[in-house]
C-alpha cells in the first residue's frame, strides 16, 4: 500500500514523524507504528484542554504493556477518557468489517477524515493496509472535490455524515455506482440516507461504534435497524447496550486510573433489541453532544460557564437540526446578574477546544431549577 | 451585485450564529482562524452550500476557495466576479 498525497499530488512514505501536522503526516505517522509494534498516544493536539489533560497525567501510567494504541474520548463526567487498544482489536475489526461489504473489490480507500481519532486510525489507515491498498487523502475536502473522487470506479469512501449529508445538496448528476461508502461517528438521517441512495446509485454503510468498543453494528442508507458485526454479542441492562466483541478496549483510563475491562461493556446507548444480531437505537443516555462528529460534554462546557466571573449557572440543551452539517446545537440556559455574553463563550470555548466552532444560543435571565439532591433539572424565565 | 450586508445575513442564518448581528462582523473580519470569526472546517463545507443555494456560484476546488474565504469583502468579490461570468 501507499498513502498519496492529494494536496501535494505526489505519493509519501510511510515513515516516523515526530510531530505530525497535517492528516498526511498523521497517516504517514500511525501506519509507521502499526507496521512496526511501536506504542503511540493518538489524540488531537489542536484542542489545548485536551492537551492539558494528557500532560497532567503520570506519564508512566500511559505506557501499558502489549498495547497498539491510546486514544481519548469526552467522558460524560467532563474529563476525557483514554482508551487502550491492541493490534489484534484493529486486525479482527478490519476482517469483520470487510466480511459485510460482500463481493465488492476496491482499488484505493479514500478518506476525509483526520488520524487522531479510532475511525481514521481503524478504518481510514488499518482498512486499506489489510487490503494493501492505497490510501489517499488531503487536508480539507469540499463535496464536489469528493463526488469526483467517488466516480472513479473501485472506491471505498471513508468519511462522516456531514459528506453525505452536503452531497445531497450540492447540484450534481452523477453515478457514483462503482464506489461505496463508510461513514460514522453519528447517524445519518433517514432521509439523508435514502435521498443519497438514489441520487447517486450508491450505497453509504454507517458504522456503529465507540472508542471504547469499537465497531458494534451497521446499517445501510435508510435502514433503521442495526446489524451486529461477526463476533459482537449484545445485551441490555436498564435498556442500554452491553458489548462483548473482539474488538474491545482492553484497559481504560479514568480519573488518572487505568482499569482492565470486563466485557461484557456497558455503553450509554438506549437500544431495543430485537434479536441476538439486531436492535434499534433509541437515543443516548449521556449528556453528550455531537457536533459534527466530535463528542463534548455538556456537563464539561456547563462547567466553562459557572468558572466565568458573574455566572451562577448553567444548563445545556442538546437541540437538533438533521438539515443542518453541524446537526446538534447547544441551547445554553443562564442564572447571572449580568449576562452571557456570546463573544465572550465563543472566545473562551476555542481556548478549550481548539479550533472547532461550536453552535449554540444563549438564553440569558433564567432560574435553574434543581431537584433535592441538587441536579440541574430544567430552567424558569425570570 | 450583492453585498457583504447580504453575504452576512446568509452567514448568520447558514452557520446558526444565531447570537451574532450583522454589526459584530467586519468587512475584512478573518472568516477562519481564532482571531477573527472562528469559523472551523464544517462551517467551510457549509459555507460553499450557502454560496452555490443563495447566489449560484459554485465552489469546486478547496485551493481555491483558502483565499475567497478570507473575509467578507473577499468572498463578496468573488461571488459578485462569479455572477458576472455567468451573464457573459
Amino acid at each position: 500500500m501507499k498513502i498519496y498525497d492529494m494536496d501535494n499530488k505526489r505519493y509519501m512514505d510511510i515513515k516516523e514523524v515526530k510531530n505530525p501536522k497535517t492528516k498526511v503526516e498523521q497517516l504517514s505517522h500511525v501506519l509507521h507504528c502499526f507496521e512496526n509494534d511501536i506504542f503511540e498516544i493518538v489524540y488531537d493536539k489542536s484542542q489545548p484542554a485536551l492537551v492539558k489533560y494528557i500532560e497532567s497525567l503520570d506519564q508512566n501510567i500511559l505506557y501499558q504493556d502489549g498495547m497498539q494504541f491510546l486514544y481519548f474520548t469526552s467522558g460524560t463526567t467532563g474529563l476525557p477518557t483514554g482508551v487502550f487498544k491492541t493490534k489484534k482489536n484493529s486486525i479482527k475489526q478490519a476482517e469483520a468489517l470487510l466480511k459485510t461489504l460482500g463481493d465488492r473489490k476496491f482499488n484505493r480507500v479514500v478518506t476525509t477524515v483526520p488520524f487522531v481519532h479510532i475511525y481514521g486510525v481503524d478504518i481510514g489507515a488499518v482498512v486499506p493496509k489489510f487490503l494493501d491498498i492505497d490510501v489517499w487523502t488531503k487536508e480539507n475536502f469540499l463535496p464536489e472535490e469528493l463526488a469526483i473522487e467517488a466516480e472513479k470506479e473501485g472506491t471505498l469512501i471513508v468519511t462522516t455524515p456531514v459528506f453525505i449529508k452536503a452531497l445531497n445538496r450540492i447540484k450534481k448528476d452523477t453515478d457514483l455506482s462503482g464506489s461505496f461508502f463508510l461513514t460514522s461517528t453519528a447517524p445519518v438521517p433517514k432521509e439523508d440516507g435514502k435521498e443519497f441512495h438514489e441520487r447517486y446509485k450508491t450505497s453509504v454503510s454507517q458504522l456503529f461504534a465507540s472508542t471504547e468498543t469499537g465497531l458494534m453494528a451497521h446499517k445501510t442508507d435508510d435502514e433503521q435497524i442495526l446489524n451486529t458485526y461477526e463476533g459482537v454479542n449484545i445485551s441490555e441492562k436498564y435498556s442500554m447496550l452491553r458489548v462483548s466483541s473482539p474488538f474491545l478496549a482492553q484497559k481504560i483510563l479514568k480519573d488518572g486510573v487505568v482499569e482492565d475491562v470486563k466485557p461484557p461493556f456497558q455503553t450509554e446507548d438506549i437500544v431495543e433489541i430485537l434479536d441476538d444480531k439486531q436492535f434499534k437505537l433509541l437515543g443516548r443516555s449521556s449528556n453528550l453532544a455531537k457536533i459534527a462528529g466530535k463528542r463534548i460534554s455538556t456537563q464539561q462546557i456547563e462547567g466553562i460557564i459557572e468558572a466565568m466571573d458573574g455566572i451562577d449557572c448553567a444548563l445545556i440543551k442538546i437541540r437538533r437540526d438533521d438539515r443542518a452539517l453541524k446537526d446538534e446545537i447547544l441551547d445554553i440556559y443562564v442564572e447571572s446578574k449580568e449576562g452571557l455574553d456570546a463573544k465572550n463563550l465563543r472566545k473562551i470555548l476555542k481556548e478549550h477546544f481548539g479550533s472547532m466552532n461550536i453552535a449554540f444560543k444563549i438564553f440569558n435571565n433564567m432560574k435553574i431549577v434543581r431537584s433535592s439532591v441538587g441536579k440541574k433539572i430544567g430552567f424558569k424565565e425570570l | 451585485m450583492i453585498t457583504t450586508g447580504e453575504l452576512k445575513e446568509k452567514l448568520i442564518a447558514g452557520l446558526g450564529l444565531e447570537d451574532m448581528g450583522i454589526d459584530e462582523i467586519d468587512d475584512d473580519m478573518a472568516l477562519f482562524g481564532d482571531d477573527g470569526l472562528g469559523l472551523d472546517s464544517v462551517d467551510a463545507i457549509e459555507l460553499t452550500l450557502i454560496i452555490e443555494k443563495e447566489f449560484g456560484v459554485k465552489i469546486k476546488d478547496m485551493s481555491e476557495s483558502e483565499n475567497i474565504f478570507s473575509s467578507p469583502n473577499t468572498l463578496v468579490a468573488y461571488i459578485n466576479e462569479q455572477q458576472e461570468l455567468d451573464k457573459k
